[in-house]
Formats: structure tokens, C-alpha cells, sequence
């Protein structure tokens, strides 16, 4: 086999092996009565903030920005999902291999970008209407890819994550929510970032959603398109940082785990 | 007990009769097996003894209340150990698992402490009594179980299957232990599936198989019925001398196998003639083993007007 | 009595042993700094008490739905129901003992939020009505060990508990009126919140740091009350036919 068909063979399984992971976990019906109602309650919670406020933009602006953020929830719940026996068993073997390594890390948590996305998208499109938000057609159709990279690039960060407590797997819980929380408050979802001391400003935009959440932003206000692929593209990188991080991080810990034996450790 | 009986009925599959008519008396200070394979009925046989399940029909006691209507005499009397890995808080140390359970059952604190500290020494946890339980050995959560089961002082302890898993070693210090308590008085239910184990702790032993009693005797005599099925695995002799041992009396069958042969006997005293004649027919190896436990019970049903 | 403090004293030392037991104190904090900040960005100081309090609150329903909650469920995978049993301690005793541990741990993020807001924005607690405010939060506490009970015993009976418990956070958030008051909430929706007993928690709570004096204040404290008593003696029921059918059945509804 040539070595892109092997890629695309081993991409192809991983897909798989990640998509049987979900599956275990989530019916149709336990998504849309469990999770979707879960998520729409979470955007209106804080779009009715906007409506105590009495101020009909900062509903809409919590409502976009809480939406989007959907995405970044399931892309670092990834966390949990990447730790573990099989991540112990595979890790080493993904590391060594011949194919591009982030290549196949983001075909494995692709249906988890996936996920994020299409909650995150479900969500704007179901609240907007319902807290009487008008989205401009067609235009708005552009949030659907840019919402993806913001998902994808939630993923990389989570995957990062993940090698980071990989051997403190109790505290995962902790972690990914935290860090859930912890996006809501420094990535510009709820105030704008100018509101942020500067120090702040600049770490936000090396964070997931930031970068991608302005080119949404951008999309729904009509600013100029090379704003918003300026910002997309930024999002875009943070994605591919995140995961070119993440996988040192995995050489490390593959390697230092052949010396002492921790790679063994298992559930 | 008398008569009872136990059936499950789980949802959308036929009814289970784990337990049909059992009746049992154990006098106090007695340390009695219950033995059996795996799926005969002991855990839920102890688990009605120990209040935790309700039988369908039957009547138990318990130190001379009823297990169904007087549970609040019971429980306090009773200590229960199961085997295995969970039970414990395993996030918790041993000492702290100790105390919880000590204070379950209305210890001050003060006693709960005291009762606790000899607790772990008795049963060997000392050095590891404040770690945490999921850093612990097979062995060592066993120690941990039967601490437990001890932390009310109980006057009836119910042991499930204790040392399951456990290496020789530890399940023979676990088994001595298990005898300095029938000293001090206590009356002990021992439910197990190692013939072993019920032989050379028990004052009396059950064979209970399918929810039913099988028998109900001295592990001597439960021995000498075992000792009578013995099997020898022969090689080196030829057809000649394997027809000859056929023809010899108590011995139940002759399978050749490659190069050798397995001879089964079904009465005592019948191996040492059978060994004999093997070596004099110049048998390159020979080994004797008991049967297992399943098959001595194959046996036993299936002859049931056996005399024991 | 012996049991309720057994339970209690239990519960501190695995709080201490799990990381989990610190989730809601970690995003605490970070959720007085969401909420501060959205409503000072606006222009709109008379809303920070509103804003300090939402985490609080957020914390109680946390701890109800995902410790609590899932408390009976995670014992009995581990194997440690039935040795409770067979002890003379009452079950039920034990339960509420470690349910008032976790909520009395709850608390906690009163502070932090306290500290937060004064680190962060200057800003510290309102105490317009003192007594108020400590009877709102014990009364508040009260009822959530006493919804707790309800849903230990209601979520052990259920098949998927986990996922439950996850979907529940925000819509009870909501319901609950645990930063928008619930009156805001669509009309249909309000007959749900006036039966549960945060929408009036948080109402009195956000009074009890303004300064207009409270309306009714102790009959609103009454319902508090009540509707966790309610929530208490359901749970309680319930909890009696879980084990019940334990003992019957030899096994809880299948998973």
C-alpha cells in the first residue's frame, strides 16, 4: 500500500473505533431528549441574562456566544474519552507510526468535533429564533464550517489535555469541567474580549473558540470577509498547535512510559 | 432453617429456584462449611441468614430470632464477610473503612478507635492500615473484609467464599485465624467452593448443589467419600497389564490414553492395590489425584441411596 | 443518631479522598467572575448581589444532582449496599448524614464567591438583611439535602442515572431561578418553578442583600421548608421501597 492509503485506511479506523466509543454511550433518543435539552437550557440560561439586562443585543450576544461554545463542551468532554487502557495500548504505536500522526488523532475525534458542532449549530438556530434573534440568510450559513474549526480545534486542545493528566486519571473530571468553565470565562463568550485586562486578551487568543468565535461574530454583524478569514485562519492554527503540542507531549510520555513501566497503567 | 426455599424471577427470563426446601441447623460455637460448585445456592443462602434477602417461603432463625420479623435482634449479633474486591471504599484507607462500619453499628468513638487499632493488628493490616484501600492486595482487602466482619464484636459470622483468590499462603494464615475465633466462642457459616478449605477448617460440612442439600456430614467422613474416588494416571504399562487392573475389584473404569493410561476407583483401599500391581508391572510414572469436587458430587447424586 | 454521623463523618473523608467532590467549588468562583463581569460590563452594579448569588446556588443543585444524586447508584455498584444491610444502623440515617456533609461543604462557595468578588472586582456582599440572608441559606441547605434524598433514591431506580443527571444541571438552573428570577420564565414554565423550592430560595436570597425590605419574608421561608420536607419524605418513601425490593428481589431495577 502506498503510504496515503494507508493513512486513509488507518484514518478510516479510527473514525470507526471512535464512532463505536460514542455509540456505547449515546441512543438518538438519549441525544435529543438528554444532551439537546441540556444545551438549549444552557444557551437560554444565559440569553435570559441578556433579557434581565433589558438589552436586546447582549441577549443575542450571550446567546451566540454560549451557543458556540456547545462545541468547546463536547471537544474537551475528549478528555475523557482519550484516556485510559486503549490510549496506553494505542499511544505508542499511533506515535511511531508512519502516518501522519495528526491525521489520525483528528479522525478519531472527528465525530466528536462533529458533535460539538452540530449541538453547537443546533442550538443557535433553535434559541435564535425562539429569543426572536433574526439571522441574516444566506450569509449565515457560513457559521456552519467556522463552527466546525472551532470544534476541531476544542478536540486538539482536549487531546493536549489528555496527555497532560494522563497519569492522573482521577482527576479527569475535574478537569474537563473546569477547563469548560474556564473557556466560558476567557474567551470572549460572555463579555468582549476589549473588556479583559490585555495580559488576558493575548493568552484568550491562543485558547480554542476565541479566534473562531470573533469570525462567527464577524459573519452575523456583516463585518468585512477578510476580517473573518483572518480570524478563522487564527482559529484554524490554534487547532493545529494544540494537536502539534499534544503530540510531543504523547512522545514524552510514550517514551518516559517505556522507562518506568507507566504505560502499563491501567484502569 | 426449615424448608426454605428461594426463587428469583428475572424480568423477561424464566424463574431461578436458587434454594428449594433447604433445611439446616447449626448449633452455636460450630464452624460449619457449606460446599458447593459455583451457582449451587450458598450466597443466597447466606444472604438470608444474614437478613439481606428475603426467602420465598421457609422459615429462618438466627440465634432464635426470625430472620424476617426480627431483624433488629439479628443484625447486631451478626458479621458478615464477603470475598472479592468491592465492598470496601476504596478511595477511604483501611482504618477509616474500619471506623465508618464500627460506628454502623453504635460503637462511641472512643471504642470504634480502640476496637479498630486491635482489629488491624489481629488480622496482619497494621503496617498498611492507612493506605489507601485500592493500593491493597488481594490478600490484604480479604484481611480487610474479615475485619469488618468482626468490627460488631458478632456472635455469627456468615464467610462467602473468603479466599477466593487468594495465593496458599495467605488463605492458610486467613484459615488459622478463622479457627482462633471459633475459640473464642463464635459460631461461624463458612460458604465455599474449596474442598480443602471445608475439610480441614470445618466441624461439619453441607454439600449443597442446585439449591438443594446434598448431605450434611463430618469433613472426615466427607474425606474418607472423596478419598474412595481417586484417579491414577499411569505410564508405561501395557494393554496386558491395564486388562488385569480392569479385573480388579473397586475399580470403576480403565481409559487408555497416549502412552498411558487413567484408572478411576470407587473404593477405598482399591488404589494401593492398584498402585501395587502397576510398579510390579514396571509403570514408568504414576500419579494419584482426587477428583474434583463437581465430579464427587456426580457421583453422589447420582447414587443417591448411598450409604455414607 | 450514631448512623447520621457515621454517614456524615463518611462522606467528609471521601470528599476529601475524590477529586470529584471539588468540581462545583473549582467552577464556582469562575462562575461569579462570568456573571460579574457580564453584569458590570452592562452598566448594571444593582445586579452583582444577583450575580454573586447564582453561583451559590448553582453549587447547591450541583452537589444535589451529581453527589447526592448518584450517591445510592455508586454504592451499589461497588458492592457496599448490602453489607449496610445487614448493620442495625438505619439506612436512611446514613444517607442524610452524608448528604448533609456534602451540602454543608456546598456552602463553601459562599465564601469564595465573597472572595472573588472582592479580589477581582471590589465588590463585596450586600448584607441589607443579615438574618434573612443566614436563615435563607440554612433553610436553602435544608431543602437541598432534603431533594437530594429524593433524587438518591429516584435515580438508583432509574436505568441510565448518569446521563440524567447530566441533563438535568441547566433546566433545573433555569427552573430554579438561580440567576434570572423565574418570573421572567415563559408563561407555561412557571407552574413548575413555584413547586420548586429554589425559584423561591433565590428570590429571597437576591432580597436579602437589597435594600427594599422583604415581603413575607417568613411565609416565603415556610415554603422553603415545606417544599423540601416534601422533597424529604418522598425520597424517604421511595429510598423504603428501593430497599425493599432489595430484599425481595435480591437485586434493584436492572441498569
Amino acid at each position: 500500500m502506498t503510504a496515503l492509503a494507508t493513512t486513509v485506511n488507518v484514518m478510516h479506523h479510527a473514525f470507526r473505533a471512535g464512532l463505536a466509543d460514542y455509540r456505547a454511550i449515546f441512543t438518538w433518543k438519549s441525544w435529543l431528549a438528554g444532551w439537546m435539552v441540556r444545551v438549549i437550557a444552557q444557551v437560554a440560561f444565559f440569553a435570559l441574562i441578556g433579557e434581565r439586562l433589558g438589552d436586546d443585543q447582549k441577549t443575542f450576544y450571550l446567546l451566540v456566544g454560549n451557543s458556540i461554545l456547545i462545541a468547546a463542551v463536547t471537544g474537551i468532554f475528549s478528555l475523557n474519552m482519550t484516556t485510559g487502557e486503549r490510549w496506553a495500548g494505542t499511544l505508542p504505536l499511533l506515535v511511531a507510526s508512519p502516518s501522519s500522526p495528526i491525521l489520525v488523532f483528528s479522525a478519531r475525534g472527528s465525530y466528536l468535533a462533529a458533535d460539538g458542532a452540530l449541538s453547537a449549530l443546533a442550538a443557535l438556530f433553535i434559541a435564535g429564533p425562539l429569543f426572536g434573534m433574526e439571522l441574516p440568510w444566506p450569509r449565515v450559513l457560513a457559521v456552519v464550517p467556522l463552527t466546525a474549526v472551532v470544534g476541531l480545534a476544542s478536540y486538539c486542545f482536549g487531546t493536549f489535555l489528555a496527555g497532560i493528566v494522563f497519569r492522573f486519571r482521577s482527576i479527569n473530571g475535574l478537569v474537563v469541567l473546569t477547563v469548560t468553565v474556564l473557556l466560558m470565562a476567557a474567551c470572549g463568550v460572555n463579555v468582549p474580549l476589549s473588556y479583559y485586562p490585555e495580559a488576558l486578551e493575548w493568552f484568550s487568543r491562543v485558547l480554542p473558540v476565541t479566534n473562531g468565535l470573533l469570525a462567527i461574530r464577524g459573519v452575523l454583524d456583516g463585518a468585512d470577509t477578510a476580517t473573518i478569514l483572518g480570524n478563522a485562519a487564527l482559529e484554524a492554527a490554534v487547532a493545529v498547535g494544540w494537536m502539534t503540542l499534544a503530540l510531543a507531549s504523547f512522545n514524552r510520555l510514550a517514551s518516559r512510559g517505556r522507562r518506568d513501566g507507566s504505560l502499563d497503567y491501567g484502569a | 432453617m426449615e424448608e426454605v426455599s428461594r426463587v428469583f424471577e428475572p424480568r423477561k427470563k424464566p424463574p431461578v429456584v436458587a434454594l428449594d426446601g433447604v433445611s439446616l441447623s447449626i448449633p452455636s460455637g460450630e464452624i460449619h462449611g457449606l460446599l458447593g460448585p459455583n451457582g449451587a445456592g450458598k450466597t443466597t443462602l447466606v444472604k438470608i441468614l444474614s437478613t439481606v434477602l428475603l426467602p420465598t417461603s421457609g422459615r429462618a432463625r438466627v440465634l432464635g430470632h426470625d430472620v424476617v420479623e426480627e431483624t433488629k435482634a439479628v443484625r447486631p449479633a451478626i458479621g458478615i464477610v464477603f470475598g472479592g474486591e468491592r465492598g470496601l471504599y476504596w478511595r477511604l484507607t483501611g482504618r477509616q473503612n474500619l471506623e465508618y462500619w464500627g460506628a454502623l453499628y453504635k460503637l462511641s468513638a472512643r471504642e470504634t478507635k480502640a476496637r479498630t487499632q486491635r482489629l488491624i493488628d489481629r488480622v496482619g493490616l497494621t503496617e498498611r492500615a492507612d493506605e489507601r484501600v485500592e493500593t491493597y492486595s488481594r490478600g490484604m482487602k480479604q484481611r480487610l473484609h474479615l475485619a469488618r466482619g468482626l468490627v460488631g464484636d458478632a456472635t455469627v459470622l456468615f464467610l462467602d467464599e473468603p479466599t477466593t483468590g487468594m495465593d496458599p499462603l495467605a488463605a492458610r494464615e486467613f484459615r488459622t485465624l478463622i479457627a482462633e475465633l471459633r475459640r473464642e466462642g463464635r459460631t461461624i457459616l463458612l460458604a465455599t467452593h474449596d474442598m480443602v478449605e471445608a475439610e480441614t477448617v470445618c466441624d461439619r460440612v453441607t454439600l449443597i448443589d442446585r439449591g438443594k442439600v446434598v448431605a450434611t456430614e463430618s469433613p472426615r467422613t466427607l474425606g474418607r467419600v472423596i478419598s474412595r474416588f481417586q484417579r491414577i494416571d499411569v505410564e508405561g504399562v501395557d494393554g496386558a497389564v491395564l486388562d488385569q487392573v480392569r479385573t480388579l475389584t473397586g475399580v470403576s473404569s480403565v481409559v487408555e490414553i497416549d502412552g498411558g493410561a487413567r484408572i478411576e476407583v470407587d473404593e477405598e483401599g482399591a488404589t494401593q492395590v492398584v498402585l501395587g500391581r502397576l510398579v510390579e508391572a514396571g509403570a514408568t510414572s504414576v500419579r494419584t489425584s482426587l477428583p474434583s469436587l463437581e465430579e464427587v458430587y456426580v457421583q453422589l447424586i447420582g447414587d443417591r441411596g448411598l450409604e455414607l | 443518631m450514631r448512623a447520621f454521623l457515621a454517614g456524615f463523618r463518611l462522606e467528609l473523608r471521601i470528599i476529601r479522598a475524590a477529586p470529584d467532590a471539588f468540581i462545583p467549588l473549582a467552577t464556582a468562583p469562575l462562575f461569579a467572575l462570568i456573571f460579574l463581569s457580564i453584569v458590570r460590563q452592562s452598566g448594571r452594579p444593582d445586579l452583582q448581589a444577583d450575580a454573586l448569588m447564582a453561583p451559590v446556588l448553582m453549587t447547591l443543585w450541583w452537589i444535589a444532582l451529581q453527589q447526592a444524586g448518584n450517591m445510592i447508584t455508586g454504592d451499589r455498584w461497588e458492592a457496599l449496599l448490602e453489607p449496610l444491610l445487614a448493620t442495625p444502623a438505619n439506612l436512611a440515617s446514613v444517607l442524610l448524614g452524608r448528604i448533609a456533609a456534602l451540602t454543608c461543604f456546598g456552602l463553601i462557595s459562599f465564601l469564595e464567591v465573597w472572595i472573588v468578588g472582592e479580589l477581582a472586582f471590589g465588590v463585596s456582599i450586600p448584607f441589607e438583611h443579615p438574618v434573612a440572608l443566614v436563615v435563607t441559606l440554612l433553610v436553602t441547605a435544608f431543602a437541598t439535602a432534603g431533594t437530594s434524598v429524593a433524587f438518591a433514591a429516584v435515580f438508583v431506580l432509574t436505568r441510565n442515572a448518569y446521563t440524567f443527571t447530566n441533563s438535568l444541571s441547566y433546566p433545573l438552573y433555569l427552573l430554579g431561578g438561580v440567576f434570572v428570577p423565574a418570573a421572567i420564565l415563559p408563561g407555561f414554565i412557571q407552574p413548575i418553578s413555584t413547586g420548586i423550592f429554589m425559584s423561591w430560595s433565590a428570590d429571597l436570597l437576591r432580597a436579602s442583600l437589597k435594600p427594599p425590605p422583604i415581603d413575607d419574608l417568613w411565609q416565603r421561608i415556610g415554603v422553603v421548608v415545606l417544599l423540601g420536607a416534601l422533597s424529604f419524605l418522598l425520597g424517604r418513601a421511595l429510598l423504603f421501597h428501593v430497599l425493599r425490593r432489595m430484599r425481595t428481589n435480591g437485586e434493584l431495577a436492572t441498569a
